[in-house]
């Protein structure tokens, strides 16, 4: 039975599990806290706000498999948002796709300036972003001349992104929106588990100094995640505007740590060469799921918000040093280790139990 | 031996290469056949390294060519030298501790398609451990997986890029005896299916039992190229010293002192056990024993790191526990440790700061700041005292050669004025002359009084400089010989035990 766990389920599959099973458990202790939980409301406000967490959330995920941050999410998120909102309030005829396209474009130029920094430049990674974090943010102040855009200037179908039910499951709408996210983390989970690009990620992180050995492009690579990091962000600007159509200076102020809250919750180790995106989502899921619904119970007050990320953060890094760590120990120890052969016939049964599974 | 005498697979032709002041390579031809294992030895410095990074596209040669198949290649890169089918293990695998077994051996390959396949490639992976004979789990992930065990899965890996010839880089310096013996049973596989393999080694030993042809370098010169048969260990070492060895090992009689440490029975579980020694003032008592003798475990709990949890330990006739190394170091013992990098120097520190590490409390001032102006004059009396060559006190240490960086280490183990100082590996890898220098010291401190306590995998070395060897296996005292009944021939009967016949010399 144990061995049988152990040959089907990676600790980090088990971490991906107890996160399902502890985001039922807070529905259903919310469930019985406040009237009317399981409404279409509820599940329509976690949802989008979720949808768009996870998008960054899997950029963010890219750049950290590495063994590398962004900080700048957050600014790219808000200054794509504002710029493709004053482009489209400027001038209602753009067409959707140029519209996703202007915002993946400008993200993806942000993330190639931080990816060069970083790869190339050998400039640590929290450093750089940190300077374009401000430096993004800036950018958005001057550019906006303090004006704000508002909903009313913005077509009507960009805003039906997040209002429209795309299809029911039951009382439940799926937006657009949520339908992209999830199409987004499925397509990258897919790029890291069957593209070479998505190994090779996992091998940086997991040693550099043996990536650069193995003759690979270690520095193309991580600007690629820098750059789709970047495009993923400038596309969760997109998701922004149409959720929120009125965008301020601030927008999206603060959602690199939402999002590095997300990815760590969600299992990816912050030093790299482990994690997943279905992880990531499920980590952005329980965050969200978490912090709307203690707003509600409590009305706890947004300046809350914070804290209780930083929290989440604290607790899943000190529950991934302790348990995590034994998960793998245990696991590196169940006898898979070199042996002669006429020591351990028991191993070799099991390897030939596991070919023909 | 050698299966396939009319061509090599690879020719070295009249390789050199410069750098700055110093020439590491100068004119080394050298023909390496398939299906022979060709040991390359030399002391540190040699050009060894220098030799495998060329090998491997890390350098460029100056001039000379590399010949592959009586055509000249050039490797840029280590992608390059993967394609012609070169490629090299090292001492530490360079392994991905969160991918599987199979991703491992299968990560540098160009050609596996736009989109990977996970059961085809765990179905090669487990054919290619298998025909090693190695049995592993292709699915686990390598994190946990013994050294050995990831140096089975880099000649995995090597194999996989269909690899001519073979580098092995001292694969064997931080494995247990047992260990040792699987890796030459893979090695011999290889030799077998008509791998040509360069072996690295600083264990005469192992150099015998398993090279078909030994090389030496000296000072970037290849010195002697023969036939295992034609050589013995003698002649290799004084190829590769250049000078008899003797003159390298010239020990000064202390006078004995009064007892200073013993221990009786002393034991760590599953460590080591049953250790009872005695170390005299001006004694230098010499530890012996090979890789997993647990000699530097013993030397850990008597600086109480990893203290011991059996036994007794009288210093200076009264009994103490060594629970700390704070401890350790009031009562005055010190522990020089092996391993510079990792646990004995703060790399981008100044030599002064380093020195003044473990007795910061004597450079306070009354207000709690450190005195910069008697940390560094402490620091200069060593580096004049030592000969630490360096334009300043205050250079970082990182900057300095390895010889003049285990010569700080000494200086701050020195500084904490010790009674006993336990020295790990004082001399493994730093040059010859710096070595000498180090002999000398010990000589020095010993005339002064000291108790030293010196292991040692430098056989030589240890029956030059010790008044007395202990030699250890596995965690066993084998047996205390005196100087005069010390011979490297009963030393190594001892540390192989009753594994005597795989590793004997010659």
């Amino acid at each position: 039975m144990m061995d049988a766990i152990k040959r089907y389920l990676r600790p980090e599959q088990i971490r991906e599990l107890s996160l399902v099973f502890l985001i039922i458990v807070t529905l259903i202790f919310f469930g019985t806290q406040i009237e009317g939980y399981y409404s279409g409301r509820t599940f329509n406000r976690i949802t989008t706000t979720v949808a768009i967490i996870a998008v960054v959330a899997v950029g963010e995920t890219l750049v950290i498999l590495t063994r590398n941050y962004d900080l700048s999410v957050g600014s790219i998120v808000g200054f794509t948002a504002y710029f493709v909102g004053t482009q489209l309030a400027n001038n209602n005829g753009i067409s959707p796709l140029a519209a996703v396209l202007m915002a993946i474009g400008l993200g993806a130029v942000m993330g190639l300036i931080n990816g060069v920094l970083v790869a190339y430049g050998r400039v640590p990674s929290i450093i750089v972003t940190l300077g374009t974090l401000a430096i993004y943010r800036a950018l958005l102040v001057n550019y906006s001349g303090a004006k704000t855009v508002t909903t009313d200037s913005l077509p009507q179908w960009l805003l039906d992104l997040a209002r429209v039910n795309l299809f029911s499951v039951g009382a439940f709408d799926i937006r657009p929106m949520v339908a992209l996210a999830l199409l987004i983390v499925v397509i990258f989970q897919l790029v890291i588990t069957y593209l070479p690009f998505g190994r090779r990620l996992y091998a940086i992180g997991s040693n550099p100094e043996a990536a650069r050995v193995a003759g690979f492009p270690t520095q193309r690579i991580v600007m690629t995640a820098y750059v789709l990091c970047g495009s993923l962000s400038g596309l969760a600007g997109f998701m922004f505007l149409a959720r929120f159509g009125n965008i301020t200076v601030v927008a999206a102020q603060g959602m690199e740590l939402s999002a590095i809250a997300a990815v760590v919750v969600g299992g990816v180790n912050v030093f790299g060469g482990s994690g997943t995106m279905i992880g990531a989502l499920l980590g952005a899921l329980m965050i969200n799921t978490l912090e709307q619904s203690l707003i509600r119970w409590l009305q706890i007050s947004e300046f809350w918000r914070d804290a209780l990320l930083g929290l989440l953060i604290l607790v899943a890094v000190a529950t991934d040093a302790v348990i995590i760590n034994r998960l793998r120990n245990l696991w590196a120890r169940s006898g898979l280790q070199a042996r002669p052969a006429t020591e351990t016939p028991g191993v070799q049964a099991q390897e030939e139990a596991g070919h023909d599974a | 031996m050698t299966t396939n005498s009319n061509k090599p697979v690879l020719e070295i032709r009249g390789i050199a290469k410069r750098f700055d002041t110093t020439q590491a390579l100068d004119d080394v031809s050298l023909d390496i056949f398939s299906g022979e294992i060709h040991a390359l030895l030399g002391e540190n410095g040699a050009g060894k390294s220098t030799l495998i990074k060329i090998m491997t596209g890390v350098h460029q040669p100056d001039r000379g060519e590399i010949v592959l198949d009586g055509r000249p290649i050039r490797i840029g890169n280590a992608v390059e030298a993967q394609a012609h089918g070169i490629a090299a293990i090292y001492q530490e695998p360079m392994i991905f501790p969160d991918l599987t077994v199979a991703e491992n051996i299968f990560i540098s390959h160009r050609d596996q398609g736009a989109i990977l396949g996970w059961s085809k490639m765990y179905h090669d992976a487990a054919a290619i451990l298998s025909k090693l004979d190695v049995h592993l789990d292709v699915r686990q992930p390598a994190r946990g997986l013994t050294l050995a065990a990831q140096q089975a899965v880099e000649i995995a890996k090597a194999i996989s890029l269909k690899v001519r010839v073979l580098i092995m880089d001292e694969p064997t310096a931080s494995l247990s005896a047992h260990e040792v013996t699987q890796l030459f049973k893979l090695a011999a596989t290889l030799r077998e299916q008509g791998v040509a393999i360069l072996f690295i080694s600083h264990r005469m030993e192992e150099v015998f039992e398993i090279a078909d042809r030994v090389t030496v370098l000296r000072d970037g010169k290849k010195i002697s190229s023969a036939p295992r048969a034609e050589v013995t260990p003698e002649s290799a070492i004084r190829d590769m010293v250049g000078r008899k060895v003797e003159e390298f090992f010239a020990k000064s009689q202390a006078q004995r002192g009064d007892r200073l440490l013993s221990t009786r029975g002393l034991g760590k579980a599953g460590v080591f056990s049953d250790i009872s020694f005695d170390v005299y003032r001006g004694e230098v008592l010499g530890f012996a024993g090979l890789v997993g003798s647990r000699r530097t475990d013993v030397g850990l709990a008597l600086f109480g790191v990893e203290p011991a949890d059996a036994g007794e330990i009288t210093f200076d006739g009264k009994p103490v526990k060594l629970h700390s190394a704070d401890r350790a170091l009031q009562i005055g013992i010190a522990y020089a440790t092996e391993d510079r990098r990792a646990l004995g120097l703060a790399m981008p520190m100044s030599i002064a700061a380093n020195i003044s590490l473990p007795m910061l409390r004597e450079y306070l001032s009354r207000l709690g700041l450190i005195k910069r102006a008697a940390e560094e004059s402490a620091a200069e009396r060593f580096r004049e005292r030592l000969a630490i060559r360096a334009p300043s006190v205050r250079v970082e240490v990182a900057r300095l050669s390895g010889g003049n960086q285990q010569k700080v280490m000494l200086s701050k183990w020195l500084n904490a004025r010790p009674q006993l100082l336990v020295l790990d590996e004082p001399t493994r890898g730093i040059d010859v002359s710096a070595k000498a220098e180090v002999h000398h010291m010990i000589n020095d401190l010993a005339a002064q009084g000291l108790g030293i306590i010196l292991i040692s995998s430098d056989l030589p070395e240890l029956l030059a400089m010790s008044d007395r060897i202990l030699v250890m296996r596995e965690g066993r005292q084998m047996g205390i010989f005196t100087r005069e009944e010390a011979t490297q021939e009963k030393v190594l009967t001892a540390a192989m035990g009753q594994n005597r016949g795989t590793g004997e010399m010659q």
